[in-house]
């Protein structure tokens, strides 16, 4: 009986030091990602003084698959890839008309009410002299019966990998608009809802330098900026710089709370969802 | 520029020109052949396999290219004598009467010929008569990037587009 209960206690100091250890290295591992500026929360509690961590916290970059430039083309060359028929199709981006390109994928849950959406709304929402162009990856990547099945033969639909990498998509579903008249892009993001995409079509055709047709837009897509207009024609470090000026002026500096949001409700304004779709793509 | 394939067809579109490889669905049980649409200006959505739909929307000075296949019964035929698709096209092979569809101030040509064993028919329109000699060297660059490869055997059979 005493050799049983001498047996159970040591059981339990081992697995409480296992358990003590686990912990730790937990901890260890939360407070590295806070000094590398990946935490979530509140950064104020510096590291304790003396640990390899109480170096000056740098910035690094939290990237998901490869990465993306630096500074984004404003480009937007012309499409070349596959129907989901298996025809042929190129598409001039520089002819006049803005097009409206639209990264879809077959197997993303949100990119199932955009599928829908689009098609059905193509006609009545989207301005006429807008041009829509749905783009998947190529058949090597994707399933060309499922694209047909959800394309339905509503909108234009284009296959094509190339386009993926020549728009620098970083996921679906993506938008760009491309300004005919100069084969640019003025407006290109994330959207959730056909609204937003609606709300990008607009605040990029009105952002643009010298009216229609002749610039690019500065405010990003999918997201309304109430301030001041936004200044335009500026390259990527201006925009940097102005974009840093904006915020210092209205009080948001290094270490603001703001920057740091705690959840992800704190980041995205709340949007209708689009029929259909159940979660992000 | 970039090139698209589809049933044994290849071209090089130019940036700025847009193209279409497409075949119709079957009507009837009756087979159908690629048709190929090449433009320096947007093609709309629905063209005509011969342009009806693009022809009236196209400027001055743009170019617009059909190349229609039939069917392989038609190979052997006095209409598709012609050896090889012609490539270096001529101002004065484009007069306004030979348009299909008459529009004004366009004018057109039309070719039938056998490339790679496969019965086409080339339809070119300009969309200025009068500014042919700048506009056919234009067209002629164009159909330098068409190639044709032969169509597999799956693929020949009766019927007609």
């Amino acid at each position: 009986m005493v050799a049983l209960m001498v047996v159970v206690v040591a059981a339990v100091a081992l697995l409480g030091v296992l358990v003590t250890g686990l912990l730790r290295s937990h901890a260890d591992i939360l407070s590295a990602l806070h000094a590398l500026g990946a935490g979530v929360g509140d950064p104020s509690r510096e590291p304790e003084a003396g640990s390899p961590l109480s170096t000056p916290a740098r910035p690094v970059p939290v990237s998901f698959g490869p990465p993306l430039p630096a500074e984004r083309s404003s480009t937007a060359p012309d499409l070349a890839g596959v129907t989901p028929g298996g025809d042929a199709v190129a598409l001039a981006m520089g002819t006049g008309a803005d097009t409206l390109l639209a990264f879809l994928s077959s197997g993303c849950t949100t990119c199932e009410g955009f599928w829908s959406a689009l098609g059905s709304a193509h006609g009545s929402l989207l301005p006429a002299d807008l041009r829509l162009v749905v783009v998947t990856k190529g058949p090597e990547l994707e399933s060309p019966p499922a694209v047909r099945a959800l394309a339905k033969g509503a909108v234009e639909v284009v296959m094509s990998t190339s386009a993926w990498v020549d728009y620098e998509v970083p996921g679906s579903p993506f938008f760009a608009l491309v300004d005919g008249t100069r084969a640019a892009r003025i407006g290109e993001g994330f959207a959730g809802s056909l609204e937003q995409v609606l709300g990008l079509v607009a605040q990029a055709r009105r952002d643009r330098v010298g009216g229609p047709g002749s610039g690019r837009a500065a405010t990003p897509a999918g997201r309304g900026s109430p301030g001041p207009p936004a200044v335009t024609g500026l390259t990527g470090p201006e925009r940097e710089r102005d974009n840093d000026e904006r915020l210092l002026a209205a009080g948001i500096g290094p270490g603001h709370p703001s920057l740091y949001p705690a959840k992800l409700g704190d980041v995205l304004a709340p949007t209708v969802p689009v029929a259909g779709a159940s979660g992000e793509g | 520029m970039g090139v698209i394939r589809s049933h044994g067809i290849e071209m090089a579109v130019p940036a700025g020109c847009e193209a279409r490889i497409f075949r119709r669905p079957p009507v009837a049980g009756a087979a159908t052949y690629p048709v190929v649409h090449l433009a320096t200006f947007p093609l709309p959505g629905d063209v005509g396999d011969f342009g009806n739909g693009a022809v009236q929307v196209m400027g001055g000075n743009d170019v617009f290219v059909v190349l229609f296949e039939y069917g392989p019964e038609s190979v052997g035929q006095a209409l598709f004598a012609r050896q090889g698709m012609p490539r270096a096209l001529a101002p004065s092979d484009f007069q306004p009467y030979r348009l299909r569809q008459g529009v004004g101030g366009r004018s057109g040509t039309q070719w039938f010929f056998v490339e790679a064993g496969r019965p086409f028919s080339l339809y070119a329109v300009l969309g200025s008569h009068a500014r042919r000699a700048t506009l056919v060297p234009r067209l002629n660059g164009l159909l330098a990037g068409i190639a044709v490869q032969p169509a597999p055997p799956a693929t020949l059979g009766g019927g007609w587009n």
